[in-house]
């Protein structure tokens, strides 16, 4: 009897999981008529929110939902030479794209740079001490984890690095610091205590900042290359890459330009003194 | 909470649950084939096939990963061939995702389903044999019904590990919304958002069929009096 069951279970779940699966897999991308329905976007992890709300706003105007795979550039990288199908690349460095385009991957004719990141220095209210620059967060004997994103493949990563390099601070963090997979699971390290303070991406900790967590203060852009994001459109299919580059059009536009420097954005054209009037700020404490 | 419920994107379960199903389709014929040669066969290399077969329940997921990318990535010769008949590439689709999870799952089928048919009394197929059946109707008809409650428990697991894995399925399938993103990879994503509601309920329900899986395998292992 049970065994009875227990095979009509498996039959039931076979039958169920197949007729599902036309419903429910199949419609996401097979329909790619004139106006294609869906738009798939390789994103660095720093352009979450920004992009998360430019693609609201695309979907409004367009009919075209934009769907995204954040996570570091350069994992995104690997994964759209290995034939991810996205339609559009926007890393968090100009390398990445360099790299995938190396690769017989996207049309190098769409390239542009359409913003510049800022790292700042982060943590939430209760642990933070009022750390003003990398050398405070160095002789911080309290401080047990430091973690910025992974250099290997994350530009955020890199550009940590490289400012703790030259304020001669990584020798004194080295042996505390622990990596993120990308620049917002660096943030997570941090937000769940699991780290102290972090070297995180502006756009984040402003976003953090509308969820009322966490305080911060900018780190000087001198002391890193700068983080110059460039998007290359990688869709194979015609329609898919009009639908990509009428995105790519959104980020660059003046309102995408605004929702870009709402988030923290330094942008191609800009004074630069209209990101740092964004100074220091946070929920309190700073 | 119904606020958090109605704003769930269920994709990545229908997904999950599709995936899980066709990757235990697999695992459930390999496993019952690959078993019932490693309890009644008796070739050379024998030990070592059967170690190699439980590999994946010991190897790292991304280890795993790694392999299949190797063997079904791009450049590779199956990569290829596939898309020469396809003319897309093999990963990152969620065909890719069945082969992942199948992989992890298989050895979980194989080894119970391998112990369950060493258990079978081979007197129960002797005489099966003298009474003139075939060797195709005493596996069928004898040897398989009777190891079934095995079998089924392994199928279970296979299940259950299928629908879960992580490691394997990123390495491969990637995260591509609607396509790939299977549940434990749109946990993860949700985390990665500070999204902890809709993480929260997605780990819940994966727990749930996790739970009710073991309580499967639970029935079908204890004995039938």
């Amino acid at each position: 009897m049970m065994r009875r069951a227990g095979w009509l279970l498996v039959v039931a779940l076979l039958i169920g999981a197949c007729r599902g699966g036309d419903a429910h897999v199949g419609v996401q991308r097979t329909d790619r008529g004139a106006v294609p329905s869906e738009l798939l976007v390789a994103a660095a992890s720093d352009l979450r929110p920004a992009f998360e709300e430019l693609a609201t706003r695309f979907a409004a105007a367009t009919g075209t939902e934009v769907s995204f795979d954040f996570g570091s550039s350069g994992q995104l990288a690997q994964r759209l030479i290995e034939g991810a199908p996205f339609d559009l690349y926007a890393s968090a460095n100009v390398a990445f794209v360099e790299q995938v385009l190396a690769e017989g991957v996207g049309d190098a004719a769409t390239r542009r740079t359409y913003a510049f990141g800022r790292i700042v220095i982060w943590a939430p209210q209760d642990r933070w001490t009022g750390w003003e620059q990398l050398e405070d967060v160095a002789s911080d004997e309290t401080i047990v984890n430091v973690a910025i994103a992974n250099p290997e493949h994350a530009p955020y990563g890199v550009a940590a690095e490289e400012a703790l390099r030259v304020t001669g601070t990584w020798e004194a963090v080295q042996n505390r610091l622990v990596f993120g997979e990308n620049i917002s699971d660096t943030q997570r390290l941090v937000e769940t205590g699991n780290a102290d303070v972090g070297i995180l991406a502006l756009s984040l900790a402003l976003a953090a900042d509308e969820r009322g967590i966490g305080t911060w203060v900018l780190v000087d852009d001198g002391l890193h290359a700068p983080l110059q994001q460039e998007l290359v459109v990688t869709a194979v299919d015609a329609e898919q890459a009009a639908s990509a580059e009428a995105f790519a059009d959104l980020v660059a536009s003046e309102e995408g330009r605004e929702v870009m420097r709402r988030s923290g954005f330094l942008l191609p054209g800009d004074d630069e003194v209209t990101a740092d009037e964004v100074g220091a700020g946070g929920g309190g404490g700073a | 909470m119904t606020e958090t419920l109605a704003g769930i994107d269920w994709a990545p379960l229908w997904l999950s649950l599709r995936v899980a199903s066709l990757a235990t389709l697999i695992a459930t014929v390999l496993g019952i084939a690959g078993a019932y040669v490693l309890a009644r066969g008796r070739f050379p290399g024998r030990r070592f096939l059967e170690a190699l077969a439980s590999l994946p329940i010991v190897l790292p997921p991304t280890v795993l990963g790694y392999y299949l990318l190797v063997t079904i990535g791009r450049r590779s010769p199956v990569g290829r061939a596939w898309e020469s008949l396809t003319g897309g590439p093999l990963v990152f689709t969620p065909t890719a995702a069945v082969i992942a999870a199948a992989l992890a799952s298989t050895p979980f089928c194989l080894r119970a389903a391998r112990a369950a048919i060493t258990d079978v009394d081979r007197r129960y197929e002797e005489a099966a044999r003298v009474a003139g059946l075939s060797e195709r109707r005493i596996v069928f008809e004898v040897t398989l019904p009777i190891a079934q409650r095995g079998i089924l428990a392994g199928i279970a697991l296979a299940f259950a590990r299928a629908l879960g894995d992580f490691g394997t399925t990123i390495m491969v399938a990637g995260n591509v919304p609607g396509r790939t993103q299977t549940m434990p990879i749109a946990v993860y994503d949700r985390v990665q958002a500070f999204d902890y509601a809709t993480a929260g309920v997605l780990a819940l329900i994966l727990s749930v069929v996790a739970v009710l899986a073991l309580l499967v395998v639970a029935r079908f292992e204890r004995a039938p009096w």
